[in-house]
């Protein structure tokens, strides 16, 4: 989608600076990279090699706030906030907008008292600012905000990284979207042979009919042959009856 | 008279034209039946049997100009107008033809005539005049040649491109015709109308059952396609589990977040408002029918009456006729 296209061209810029630089420098790579008001994706970062090898060493906190951005929320990291540096404020607006894509994963209507809580924002006011401005005018989700019913109904989410288990449950999703559409297909197909046969069925009845009308037909000018022979003033009247009617 | 094109210019053509120049031919010619004879002509059609009383030979050819922008090599031909042709001086209405060339200027500014058109089965040498005519205007015109008549055994259109190439014939440098591919080129507001035209008659039945046959085979092939690509999606996906294919993120990302969307159907407010219309529509059939059967019954009662309640009156009928 559009969120990926712009996002390209910053992914390969941080993935060519963190391949170039090494150890703590890194770390002001990483506070950058999370700072950035248009990267939402971090594992190709993450998957560098020279980030890689923070692991374990003192820098590994840079590593570890990578990955709470890359999976993680604002609660997640107001639990953890202790190991992991300070934020500045910009990162402290990605990790809420993160963490509000991550809350559109599970459910398609998000009501606005768990999202007031999840992103620590005092009232109702404030969280329609927040995903107007910060969430739908980026671009990384789309939606409607019913306030009546005080729900923010998603109908677009824009991707986050993938944990590593997350690819299994994706596949066993497909599949089933894919067994459900076989089953949709073949009852259509029911469907189209029904209405076929109900037609056929209506023209042989339509036909039946017609044949008896012809057959009653036929029967009543027999009959009408041998009753009309009586010369009566009845058959007078008739005829002056006709004109009257129809 | 009519080779392959070397020119090397590639036309595309609009459905526009196509539609213009039929609409144009099927209303000079039911204008030329005499009166009495039903005007019954769809579009492109030779209505040969309504010509038995008073039979034109031959169909009558109607003519035009074409408009369009010429980029480079590629002519894409837009727009259409007609044009009167004089038999006797074998031309074509000049004045008019300037007169529309401005009109249509302060509209499409963009737009040049880019040649004309005609009817007929096959470009003829009296053609050649108004080709000749007309490049004055435009050196090197395009001649558009619809067939009217319907060959049902045949499977693209009946509209060929010409353009005129100086060929060496017996000594002497001639101007003749040669025919030249085209594609068709299509604008978002043209594709709704052909697609609404071409769906008008499904096939030569139109009852209700046939038209939902219809509409489901059409969601059918749909839904078909979209199995087909999910199919695919899926295979890739696995490939990338297994290992075959290196883990690319962004199109995971991007998966993920079309998946997201599902279940599409699944709320309750659209199982609410799904009900309610379902219940609509029963309802306004059951209606319906209703009142199909109470004049069916109306109209019975009625024929009862007039048949047998006369039996006591003097003169009745004898016989339900």
């Amino acid at each position: 989608m559009d969120i990926e296209q712009k996002q390209a061209e910053h992914i390969d810029y941080f993935v060519k600076q963190a391949s170039n630089l090494k150890g703590s420098s890194l770390g002001n790579l990483v506070v950058e990279a999370t700072s950035h008001p248009s990267l939402f994706a971090f594992s190709e970062i993450i998957s560098v090699p020279n980030v890689l090898e923070l692991e374990g060493t003192e820098n590994a906190a840079f590593l570890d706030l990578l990955r709470m951005f890359a999976h993680g929320t604002w609660s997640e990291y107001k639990s953890v906030a202790s190991r992991l540096p300070p934020l500045v404020p910009d990162q402290v607006l990605k990790l809420k907008q993160l963490t509000v894509l991550t809350l559109a994963e599970t459910n398609k209507v998000l009501p606005y008292d768990v999202l007031i809580q999840e992103l620590d924002v005092k009232n109702v006011r404030e969280l329609e600012d927040f995903l107007i401005n910060d969430c739908m005018y980026v671009g990384i989700v789309r939606g409607k905000l019913d306030q009546l019913r005080r729900c923010f109904e998603v109908q677009f989410a824009a991707g986050r990284d993938l944990r590593p288990g997350q690819l299994g449950s994706m596949i066993q999703t497909i599949s089933d979207w894919l067994s459900t559409s076989d089953n949709l297909l073949v009852s259509i197909q029911e469907k189209i042979r029904w209405a076929d046969n109900m037609s056929e069925m209506d023209k042989k009845h339509r036909k039946g009919v017609e044949e008896r009308v012809e057959e009653v037909k036929k029967t009543l000018s027999f009959k009408k042959l041998q009753t009309v022979s009586r010369p009566t003033p009845s058959s007078e009247g008739m005829k002056r009856s006709f004109p009257n009617m129809v | 008279m009519a080779s392959s094109s070397s020119s090397g210019l590639t036309f595309k053509l609009h459905p526009l034209v196509i539609v213009n120049i039929s609409d144009h031919y099927t209303r000079i010619k039911s204008q030329s039946l005499p009166p009495s004879t039903t005007p019954h002509a769809p579009s492109a059609s030779n209505v040969a049997d309504a010509e038995s009383s008073s039979p034109p030979q031959q169909s009558p050819r109607v003519f035009g100009c074409v408009i369009g922008v010429q980029r480079g090599r590629t002519v894409e031909i837009f727009n259409s107008f007609e044009l009167l042709f004089d038999p006797l001086t074998h031309s074509l209405d000049r004045a008019f033809l300037e007169k529309k060339q401005e009109l249509y200027k302060k509209v499409f500014p963009n737009f040049y005539i880019l040649g004309w058109y005609s009817t007929g089965s096959d470009a003829q040498e009296s053609d050649m005049l108004i080709h000749r005519a007309l490049m004055d205007i435009n050196e090197s015109p395009v001649f558009v040649l619809l067939n009217p008549s319907i060959n049902p055994a045949q499977k693209d259109l009946p509209v060929t491109i010409f353009e005129s190439e100086l060929h060496v014939i017996d000594g002497i440098p001639q101007l003749i015709f040669v025919r030249s591919g085209y594609t068709i080129e299509t604008v978002e507001a043209e594709r709704i109308s052909i697609d609404h035209v071409a769906h008008l008659k499904p096939s030569d039945g139109g009852s209700a059952a046939t038209q939902l046959a219809a509409h489901l085979t059409g969601i059918h092939s749909a839904i078909k396609m979209l199995n087909s690509r999910i199919r695919g999606l899926h295979h890739y996906l696995l490939a990338m589990q297994k290992g075959d294919v290196p883990v690319e993120n962004s199109l995971l990302r991007q998966v993920s977040s079309l998946l997201r969307r599902l279940p599409a159907i699944e709320s309750e407010k659209f199982q609410d408002d799904f009900l309610m219309e379902y219940n609509d529509t029963l309802l306004i059939s059951y209606l319906a029918m209703f009142t199909n059967c109470s004049s069916t019954m109306n109209e019975l009662v009625d024929k009862f009456n007039t048949a047998y309640d006369r039996q006591s009156r003097r003169g009745g009928r004898s016989a339900f006729i």
